[in-house]
């Protein structure tokens, strides 16, 4: 994931830079001004010698300010706007990003000794991780806590929360730490049967009831289950709902009332498109959520979905999902994303 | 946020509503809020910018037919170019064949092909499912629960790991079904093997369609997605699914665009039942959030089936009073006259805010008058002279006037039907439109 954003982010930044550029390229023939002297008691500490004649036109060349106008960025900012929604950044994210952009670098003063580039990429940079934020150490966590740590799955239909769930069963379980899942979801033809052949495989405990069984039933007897046999981590699998069912996110919240989980985890695909930030904050508002799980980032798809979400709940992204195979997870870490995002000239 | 958007853009259009000639601005500025509502519901960004442009170009170029006013003309456009996008009707004939399941995972394929399934045996075909899925864990117990509450056959065997291996077995032991769907696991453009194996499914079930599901809230991705199972099979349907939530499917229509076949489907729940054929037109409104005539003409339908208005006899002539106590109830359980004023396409009426309650009191009043009325008044309004229009006045509280109103509103109504049946209109879809108009005092 990601490849494609970088590419275009590469091509909008370049862009940026010569928009900026091509304003210093161009310089409007100003009368040459002297400096006025530093008022009293202001004198900077470096210069403490005055300046002659050739020191002072340097200063004059070299770092005369410079005025970066909305005019000089415009047409570059609405190219990255494209980039940004072609990438499946929501459109009100990506008017967010755009206006932190504008606003980092229009009205700045520019030494003409600055590069254009750096000034752009510290524009985008402080614009994505802004979005991005931190993000979450599970292992970290799992280790300042009191145990079980319960874990709570949640999402929408089909989006890969029984996977995670095996998938982070498995990585924890090679971490060292003991771990018991709950097939939460009781309504899904095939669901118990799905989650009770990853666990086999992982080598992991499953409680399960039968279909049709009160979820929070289920849920409840795996944290007595880990509570009784010292685990350390229970991993909750739900049902898929849509935010919109109301019936479906009340079963949410009695599940959350009976098993008190220390987090809630929403999962996501990183190939929604805007739909991601609505039910992302449905979700964020009724249930809650601690954390996200980005999925399906193996789909060449451009990660706008974890700017999009990251932005709207401010919850942190913990992992990426980047395959089907146990093994197909990635603890997320943004700065590393936008360093790798931004990188390369 | 969808919100803010759709009534922007009716804001933008609300400015072009008096106009007689087209404003530039206007257009423009109409112009870029389609945009961004139609990227907002994850249109393909560049289909985007195609079809504004066009929208743009027609709207200024072509001449503002007579009669309309800038605003219909544009909104025509817009539709027009819309529809033209998601056209494509894809036919489902009620024919032995077989149907090829493909799309990415997660995005609906097996309950979907349940739906199917259901969908084809209320048809009185003779229908049977393959899982061809090998892969996921609990795919085969999934299939075969929904198909056995049905009565389907369903065959697999989740020991087996050779996907063709299985079809191809499965193509014998079912060849006395009619139709056939094949059920295949989830895959994406860039899992080479997955692609291959899908080229073969479809060699070696001689598929007559192959659909591709897509989850109503896929983004960007799915022009380049359904680009790629297109030249691997061929699609020549899409079924969105998922349209329950609050995703438009704009990644459905970018994949329609790109294959070139048209919507077959549409999944809206997770039950089994939750399967419709596509509606252009409820599919557009909804994605501009811009009302929508089809829905409102079925709501109202079943709201009048369901208070058993015998159409028949209304067709017949025989339109009595107490049929249309019955519409005005169907009427009133649809919700509130300003709800079903949104439902409406919004080019031929706009009524001022004021006259919503008007109309629904004027509905609700017309009820209790009727009410006073006794069943022999009901059955022959022609009864109702000055001294038993009084005596209904008296009882229901009403003046005289607002009886003799009622009884004029019953025989445009009568005239009305008697107009529909005179053009040979057939279905019992009374005129919706003309009859709120008479509501809102219009006409
Ligand atoms: N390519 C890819 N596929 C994934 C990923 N994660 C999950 N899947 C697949 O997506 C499909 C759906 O995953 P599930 O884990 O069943 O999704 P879910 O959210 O539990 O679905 P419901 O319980 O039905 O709501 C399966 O075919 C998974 O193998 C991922 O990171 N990449
Ligand atoms: N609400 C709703 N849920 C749906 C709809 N269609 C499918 N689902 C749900 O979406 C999830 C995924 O559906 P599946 O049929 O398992 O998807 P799939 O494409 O077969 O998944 P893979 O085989 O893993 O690729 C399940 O939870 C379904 O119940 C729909 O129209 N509405
Ligand atoms: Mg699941
Ligand atoms: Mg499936």
């Amino acid at each position: 994931m990601f490849g494609g954003l970088k590419e275009r982010l590469q091509a909008a930044r370049n862009r940026l830079s010569s928009s900026i550029g091509a304003v210093v390229a161009t310089p409007v023939a100003e009368p040459v001004v002297p400096h006025l002297p530093p008022a009293a008691g202001t004198t900077e500490p470096e210069k403490t010698a005055a300046p002659g004649f050739v020191e002072k036109v340097k200063v004059l060349v070299l770092e005369r300010e410079l005025i970066v106008s909305d005019k000089n960025i415009a047409e570059a900012l609405s190219e990255l706007e494209m980039t940004l929604l072609e990438s499946d950044v929501a459109l009100p994210v990506t008017d967010a990003i755009i206006i932190s952009v504008r606003k980092n670098l229009v009205g700045r003063h520019r030494k003409i000794g600055e590069s254009v580039d750096a000034m752009v990429v510290s524009a985008l940079k402080s614009a994505l991780l802004e979005v991005l934020g931190k993000g979450f150490d599970l292992k970290e966590y799992i280790n300042t806590h009191p145990r079980p740590v319960k874990i709570l799955f949640t999402g929408v239909n089909g989006t890969g929360k029984t996977t995670s769930v095996a998938k982070i069963g498995s990585y924890l379980h090679k971490q060292g730490f003991s771990v018991v899942i709950g097939a939460g979801d009781t309504y899904r033809a095939g669901a118990i049967e799905q989650i009770a052949v990853h666990a086999e495989r992982i080598g992991i405990k499953v409680i399960q009831h039968q279909e049709g069984a009160d979820p929070s039933a289920v849920l409840f007897d795996t944290v007595q289950y880990a509570i009784s046999h010292k685990i350390d981590v229970v991993l909750a699998d739900t049902a898929g709902r849509f935010h919109t069912k109301s019936n479906l996110m009340n079963q949410l919240d009695k599940i959350k009332r009976v098993m008190k989980p220390d987090l809630v985890i929403y999962v996501d695909e990183a190939v929604a498109g805007n739909d991601a930030v609505i039910r992302a904050a449905e979700f964020d508002r009724t249930v809650g959520a601690d954390a996200i799980v980005l999925t399906k980032a193996d789909m060449d798809s451009r990660g706008g979905a974890a700017i999009s979400i990251a932005h709207t709940i401010g919850k942190p992204l913990m992992f990426l999902g980047v395959g089907q195979s146990y093994d197909d997870i990635i603890p997320f870490d943004p700065a590393g994303v936008v360093d790798e995002l931004l990188d390369g000239a | 946020m969808l919100d803010n958007l759709s009534s922007s853009l009716k804001d933008a259009l609300k400015k072009l509503a008096g106009k007689t000639v087209v404003d530039r601005a206007a257009v423009d500025e109409l112009v870029k809020d389609l945009q961004r509502a139609l990227i907002s519901a994850d249109v393909n960004v560049k289909l985007v910018m195609e079809l504004s442009k066009a929208v743009r170009t027609r709207s200024l170029d072509e001449q503002l037919p007579k009669g309309t006013n800038v605003r219909e003309h544009v909104l025509r456009i817009v539709y027009q170019e819309l529809v033209r996008l998601v056209w494509a009707s894809t036919e489902v004939r009620l024919e032995p064949q077989t149907i090829l399941m493909a799309g990415l995972q997660g995005s609906g394929k097996t309950t979907t092909t349940a739906k199917l399934a259901r969908y084809f045996q209320k048809k009185g075909m003779k229908v049977a499912v393959i899982c061809a899925d090998t892969f996921r864990p609990g795919a085969y117990d999934q299939l075969n629960t929904l198909c056995t509450k049905i009565h389907v056959p369903c065959f697999g065997n989740p020991a087996e790991k050779d996907a063709l291996k299985i079809t191809r077995e499965g193509l014998v032991a079912l060849k006395d079904h009619e139709l056939i769907i094949v059920d295949t696991q989830g895959r994406h453009a860039l899992e080479a093997d997955l692609i291959q194996e899908i080229i073969d499914l479809n060699i070696i079930t001689k598929a007559t369609h192959r659909w591709l599901v897509i989850d109503a809230a896929l983004g960007q991705q799915a022009s380049e997605q359904a680009k790629r199972f297109h030249e691997a099979i061929g699609i020549d349907g899409v079924i969105i699914t998922k349209m329950d939530g609050t995703a438009k499917g704009g990644g459905a229509m970018s994949a329609v665009a790109e294959t070139k076949s048209g919507i077959a489907f549409i999944g809206a729940g997770e039950t089994i039942d939750d399967l419709e054929r596509f509606d252009a037109d409820g599919f557009i409104s909804r994605m501009l959030g811009m009302g929508d005539l089809k829905a409102l003409y079925e709501k109202a339908t079943e709201a009048i089936n369901a208070e058993d208005v015998d159409m028949n006899a209304m067709m017949k002539g025989k339109f009595t009073l107490r049929d249309m106590y019955k519409q005005l109830e169907a009427l009133n359980k649809m919700g509130p006259l300003k709800q079903i004023m949104g439902m409406l396409p919004l080019g031929n009426m706009e009524l001022p805010d004021g006259v919503y309650d008007v109309t629904s009191t004027k509905m609700l009043r017309y009820r209790i008058i009727m009410d006073s009325m006794t069943p022999k008044e009901l059955d022959e309004p022609t009864l109702i002279n000055s001294s038993r229009m009084s005596r209904i006045a008296h009882g229901s509280g009403a003046k005289p006037d607002e009886v003799r109103e009622l009884l004029k509103y019953f025989k445009t109504m009568q005239r009305t039907l008697k107009g529909l049946r005179g053009a040979g209109a057939g279905g019992g879809k009374f005129n919706m439109q003309r009859l709120m108009k008479r509501f809102s005092g219009q006409q």
